[in-house]
This record gives structure tokens, sequence and C-alpha cells, in this order.
């Protein structure tokens, strides 16, 4: 744009633009960076709140990596949920607080997007008590499943389990992040800081190192702040 | 409230930060255009708030849209924050403002912050970055800052993103501003009133609200790989009215306890219940834009009954600092209330 620019500068401005730029910086400044400058994973879930509106049309995305990763392993997980439907609905009534729930395999993993009210840890304890037959279908295919199921004798192990598989939440907003570091490695810091912004950056590339699968943003809502129970009143579905 | 004093030096502090002085002009926002539109509530804003304007009669509407730098020099393709100022003019001849602009948090939490930020983030020399030196950055995975526009030879970016590094409730509106660009048009951006409001709804049940204007035509702006052109957005906005309405829902989000209400540097979560409360609809840009666009002069606690200011005290500082803007400029006063002789 300014006209003192010389072929030097263009070549730099068009550098990180390039496919082969983003493919070396990917094999050698990032493991670089990520030993330097170490990021812990950031847990999966919701944020945890008080809040009303923060505890209705909660998102749980969960990722379960397949043993078999082959189409023999896609299909066995497949199989295991298109068997299962009867008691897959039947159970998500039952439970009462889940807006939308699906399966879905991406790859070589079996993954459930759900939005749910309420508290994670009650919201999973629902599913064991309504489908528990169903999870253990489902984890035994999953890679490590074998060491929490029967999900029934294995309550808080489930729970535990299905959290570290449920993708980390990047706030909708990219300094939230920032708090979102801070706070896992205990930095309470008020103003005056010394932080470096420009830094922002390199601190999401090594955070999506750590955090390869992420949900982007806390997700558009058509009728923020309503339950399950809410809706289902108002319009006039029972309950 | 905030004194006269204080209000006055606010003004000082963005005039002293100027290119040169504007005299007769708006010290921030300088470059503007009016328009003209009318505003129909939705079914549903008159079981919320009581003022006048959302009861569903259609009311006509005064809207200055700006680019957020102070000067007279017009870079419409510039990164900047736009304004959108509206009036909404009652019955009786008073009005109801709503302020708002594409930045969606502010920078600063109260009158002090202001000053310090005022004193760090001054204009300074804007240069092209070396070469190596941007090679540097893209060796520490860092992204190198913009290259200056052309003509652009002083910022205020470099100060005001030392200010961020110290003050961890600037960083979201700052970063905001650095990667806020520009529109195609006024009429695709989405603006923001960033502070709390109470409106009070029917039984005086009363609730801390934020507003926002959605465009109907979408959000979109320029590529930031096009070479800035300094002025289209004025014509733009002519062609596009002179074609066909350009139409605005306003969005109310509803606070809950718990949520910043007087701090305008901290976002509500999108989990907030949102409710549309009307459309505006833009029709024509009027030829006198000394009345329309200049003399015009909004404050964004002029508010009509059944809508109240918070104690956000920027919001409390801009009633004053509005007003010593408009006397040093000549704006045209406004009646606030039917019973203010003024």
């Amino acid at each position: 744009m300014p006209s003192n620019e010389g072929l030097l500068d263009r070549i730099v401005d068009w550098l990180p633009t390039t496919l082969g730029f983003k493919r070396v910086a990917s094999w050698t400044l990032v493991p670089y960076w990520a030993r330097r400058t170490p990021v812990k994973p950031l847990p999966g879930g919701p944020h945890p709140s008080f809040q009303r509106g923060d505890n209705v049309q909660c998102m749980m995305n969960l990722i379960m990596p397949l043993k078999i990763k082959s189409p023999i392993g896609r299909a066995e997980a497949a199989l295991a949920i298109a068997q299962n439907k009867d008691t897959i609905y039947a159970g998500l009534n039952n439970v009462g607080t889940v807006h939308f729930a699906r399966f879905v395999i991406v790859g070589d993993n079996i993954c459930m997007f759900s939005v749910y009210d309420g508290d994670f840890t009650n919201y999973i304890r629902d599913f064991i008590a309504t489908i528990g037959e169903v999870f253990n279908e489902v984890v035994k295919l999953v890679e490590g499943g074998e060491k929490v199921t029967p999900c029934e004798k294995n309550v808080e192990a489930f729970i535990q389990w299905v959290h570290e598989r449920d993708l980390y939440q990047v706030p909708d907003t990219a300094t939230d992040f920032l708090r979102d570091q801070e706070a896992l490695n205990g930095d309470r810091a008020v103003s005056p800081v010394d932080d470096d912004l420009t830094l922002l950056p390199r601190k999401l590339v090594l955070q999506l190192r750590a955090n390869a699968n992420v949900s982007l943003g806390n997700g558009y809502r058509a009728y923020p702040g309503f339950s399950v129970a809410q809706v289902r009143k108002q319009l006039g579905l029972g309950w | 409230m905030v004194d006269a004093s204080v209000a006055k030096r606010l003004v000082q502090a963005i005039i002293d930060n100027l290119p040169e002085p504007v005299p007769g002009r708006r010290p921030v926002h300088t470059i503007g255009i009016g328009v003209k539109g009318k505003f129909v509530a939705s079914d549903v804003a008159r079981t919320y708030c009581i003022a006048e304007h959302f009861n569903g009669q259609s009311v006509d509407v005064s809207v200055r849209f700006s680019n957020g730098l102070g000067g007279l020099e017009q870079h419409d393709g510039w990164s900047d924050v736009r304004g959108m100022a509206a009036r909404f003019h009652l019955r009786d001849g008073t009005g109801s403002d709503l302020i708002a602009t594409t930045l969606g948090e502010f920078f600063v939490r109260n009158v002090d912050d202001f000053f310090k930020f005022s004193e760090v983030a001054k204009r300074e020399p804007y240069e092209r970055r070396r070469w190596w030196q941007k090679l540097g950055d893209l060796l520490q995975l860092k992204v190198p800052p913009r290259n200056p526009y052309p003509n652009e030879t002083q910022s205020v970016d470099a100060g005001a993103l030392r200010y961020a590094n110290r003050h961890r409730f600037s960083q979201l509106g700052i970063f905001q501003v650095g990667l806020i660009g520009a529109p195609e048009s006024y009429a695709r951006a989405s603006y923001h009133a960033v502070h709390t409001f109470w409106v009070t709804g029917p039984g005086a049940v009363r609730r801390p609200v934020r507003f926002s204007w959605q465009p109907v035509a979408g959000v979109r702006n320029t590529k930031l790989t096009d070479v800035p052109r300094d002025k289209y957005l004025f014509e733009e906005l002519k062609d596009r009215l002179r074609r066909w309405p350009a139409r605005f829902m306003l969005m109310m989000t509803i606070g809950e306890e718990g949520d910043a209400l007087d701090d305008p540097t901290k976002p509500w979560p999108g989990t907030r219940i949102r409710i549309a409360m009307g459309t505006l609809t833009l029709t024509e840009v009027p030829e006198d834009q000394d009345a329309a666009g200049e003399r015009i002069s909004f404050n964004p606690c002029r508010l009509a009954p059944g809508i109240e200011a918070s104690n956000d005290p920027i919001l409390e500082a801009r009633l004053g600092a509005y007003e010593v803007s408009r006397e040093v400029r000549g704006g045209c006063p406004f009646r606030w209330r039917p019973d203010d002789a003024k």
C-alpha cells in the first residue's frame, strides 16, 4: 500500500500468507515455542457460573477416538447408535433437560454434541441412569473406554472421563481466552500488569496445539436464556 | 453527576490529541452523514419497555453515521470505529437518543481511566515496520503491526497497546479496535451502545439491558488487502437509499444479576435473553446536511421516560461531555423533557 515499500518488504508481507511458510512454521517454530513457553491444555465444557443464563443451553462437544481406526471401527460405532435409537430417544426424553443431541462420526472419532440445561455432572449422571447401557456399548469401542465401563459401576470415573473428552470452549472474545490461560496458571494479577498483547497469536497457536480440538465460541442461540422446560411449556408441548 | 469542569477536561483531552483543531465541528466522529428514517417497534417491545417509541407506532428517527477519527480528514477505508447515533422523535417534540458504535466494548471503566489512557495513547509518528523486524515478529509467531495507510504519518495505536498491556480491563476493547476494519457501507455494520440502561416495563418491572443495531443487509467489511479508499461511504449510502431502504434490527439483551451493569469494558455472555425490539428503516439522506449531520446534537443520556441511564461512570461522564462539546461547536440545543425550557 505505501509507496516506500521495497521488494523485501513485499516478500515479508506476503510470506505469512503462503502455504510453505505455514508448513515450515508448523514443523519448526511451533514446536520450538511450545518447548520455550509450554502451554497446558484448557479444560473442556462450559465455564463454571452461578448465573442462571449460563446454566441453560450449555454445550457438550464430546470427541471419543475409536479403537479401530478403519471403516470397520466406524461401522461398529454407527451400528451401536442405530441399534439403540429407541433407547437413546426414550432416555433423552426422560433426562428432560436436553435441547438437542446428536451423534456424529468425524474421522475415526465418535462424537456426541448436545445442548442441555443445568449442571454437567448431573447431566451425565442422568444419562448413566437412563441410557447407561448404550454408553457402555459405545464407550467399549473407544480408546480407554474399558477403564470406565460399566459406567453404572464407575459413575465418578465415567463423569471425569467424559469431561476430559469434552472440548475446550474458546470464549467468544479473544482476550477472554487469555483470561482462561491466566486462570489455569493461577495468575490473578490486576492492573497494572506487564502483558504483551502482541503475543496473543502465539498463545492461540500453542493453545490449539495443546487442545487440538476446540469449540469455537459459545455458540449461537436463537432463544438464549430459556430452558427446555420453559420452551416446551410456552409452546404447549406438554411435559 | 460528573461536574462541569471534568466534562470540559474530558473534551479538552480529546481536542488535545487531534492532528489539528476542528473549530465548529465534533472533536471525534467529526466526519459524518445525517439520514432520515422511521422506527417501528416489534409486537413484544412494549411488554419490556413503556418508552413511547416502543409502543408500536411508527416513529420518525434521525440518524448520524460517522467515522470515529477526530479531524477533518476523511479516511473511510481506514480501520476505524464507526458511529451510529439515533434520535427517536417523540410526539411532544422531545427525543430519545441511542448512541452506538461498531466497538462491542469500551476500553476504559471510568473518567480516571480515560485521563490516564489519554496521557499514554497520544498520537505518535507511525512508520512502516522494517522487513527484518517483521521477519523477527514472524519467527516469534507474532503478527506484525499493519503497514501505515497512504498519507498516514501518526497514530495512537502504539500508545493504546502500551496502555492495554498494563490494564487487562482495556484489552478487549483495544484488541477489537485493532481488528475492526472498514465497513463496505454504514448500513453493513453492527453497532453497539456498550453501556447498560434500565428499562421499565408494564407493572414498573425494571430490567438492565444493552442495545445493539444489527443490519438486515448483513455485516461486511472491505478486504484488508485492498488499497483503502478515502471517500466512499457517503456516496454508497446515498446510492443505496435511492434504490432501496436500509434496515436495522434493534436488539436488546437483558442482563442478569452478576453481570457487569456499570462497567462498559465487560461484555455480557451470549447466553443472555435477547429481544428484537423493532426495525429501523432508513429512507433518505437529507440535502441539508448542516442540520441533519452537523448541528444535530446527540446525548446518550437523553432518554424517553421508561429508559434510564445506569450508574456506569463513563455513561454519566458522557452526559456532560456531549453538552460541553455541543456548546463549543455551536450545536443545536434540544429539549430533554416536555417541561424543559431549553
